[in-house]
């Protein structure tokens, strides 16, 4: 009897390791639409905090969700088909590559923004290379 | 404003001229590849941002390392977490020159190139030389590569459970559409 119940205790522990271990394999990346900022942040602040001191401003945002608000310069098609928004400055300002799957499904709010008005987008900091890199992004306004 | 100017001061002196032509690519595009029985391993970025001097032939190109992207969120995790420790080291770095260079190369259709350079990934540098494209393509000039890079030369240590199992050496591509740029 005792034998039988350790049996299917290890069973139970394999399953259970299994199960985990396949839901870390394919869990889905953070879906950025439904995910809460950790900043809100003005785009000409951010770009200043990364231009004082880089690598405080990488430590602090780097891979940390930002909401953003600032001037946009650009707005481009990458040869990929992914939808970039710049802001600020096109050469030293903020990057931002958009999602993918919510750019499939919000051509038309992307199609509505107008360079030299202002927008919020939000996305995850990638850190400081000549400008900032934030993605994947989506607008929230 | 100051920091933008040293940044720049510092990209032109790391390729070695100030104020002549000069080529960017601000979206640079990079990969890498590896095959394993189970499902093939791909990083790419569009966020690499690479100039291309154009009186000397230096080449400088950058990559931010969190700007990878993989199909498995637990892949990049591990990428950035475990392999590439990111937030030790962001960016990986190339600064070479194109063997035998002229000016001509840049006006040609797309050729083949070597770069010799130093490549910095993970903290370690090591001097490389690699097979590249340089040259015109649609009317813009454009540059591209693909090179093997063996992990365990730039001190990435790769778990002996999984070693096995990931080819020995990563594929990297690399494709640049560059624009004049500064000038």
């Amino acid at each position: 009897m005792k034998i039988k119940y350790a049996i299917v205790l290890v069973l139970v522990v394999i399953l259970i390791g299994a199960g985990i271990g396949l839901k870390m394999f394919f869990k889905p990346h953070a879906d950025i639409s439904k995910s809460k900022a950790a900043f809100q942040v003005e785009a000409t602040g951010l770009i200043g905090e990364f231009e004082l001191d880089e690598n405080a401003a990488t430590t602090k945002y780097s891979e940390k969700i930002l909401e953003i608000s600032g001037k946009l310069v650009v707005k481009n098609k990458l040869s990929n088909g992914t939808d970039l928004l710049i802001l600020e400055d096109e050469m030293q300002g903020i990057s931002c590559q958009l999602d993918s799957n919510w750019a499939a499904t919000n051509q038309e709010t992307i199609e509505a923004l107008e360079t030299g008005s202002s927008v919020t987008v939000k996305g995850i900091c990638k850190g400081y290379l000549m400008e900032i890199k934030v993605s994947p992004a989506v607008v929230l306004k | 404003m100051l920091k933008k100017l040293f940044i720049l001061i510092f990209i032109t002196a790391s390729i070695g001229v100030f104020g002549q032509g000069k080529f960017i690519a601000k979206n640079a595009y990079i990969s890498f590849f590896s095959s394993t029985p189970m499902e093939d391993i791909l990083g790419e970025s569009n966020e690499a941002v690479t100039i291309l001097n154009a009186e000397t032939g230096e080449i400088a190109f950058q990559a931010l390392m969190t700007t990878f992207h993989f199909k498995r969120a637990l892949m990049e995790e591990h990428f950035n977490e475990n392999y590439m420790e990111s937030t030790k080291f962001p960016k990986a770095k190339f600064t070479g020159k194109i063997e035998a260079y002229s000016k001509t190369m840049l006006s040609a259709p797309l050729a083949d190139i070597k770069v010799t350079g130093t490549l910095s990934i993970h903290g370690v540098d090591k001097t490389i030389t690699i097979p590249a494209k340089l040259g015109l393509e649609n009317g813009k000039l454009a540059g591209t590569t693909k090179f093997k890079v063996v992990p365990e030369d730039y001190g990435i240590a790769i778990p002996s459970l999984v070693r096995d199992k990931i080819g020995k050496e990563m594929e990297v591509t690399v494709k640049a559409n560059y624009l004049p740029f500064g000038q």
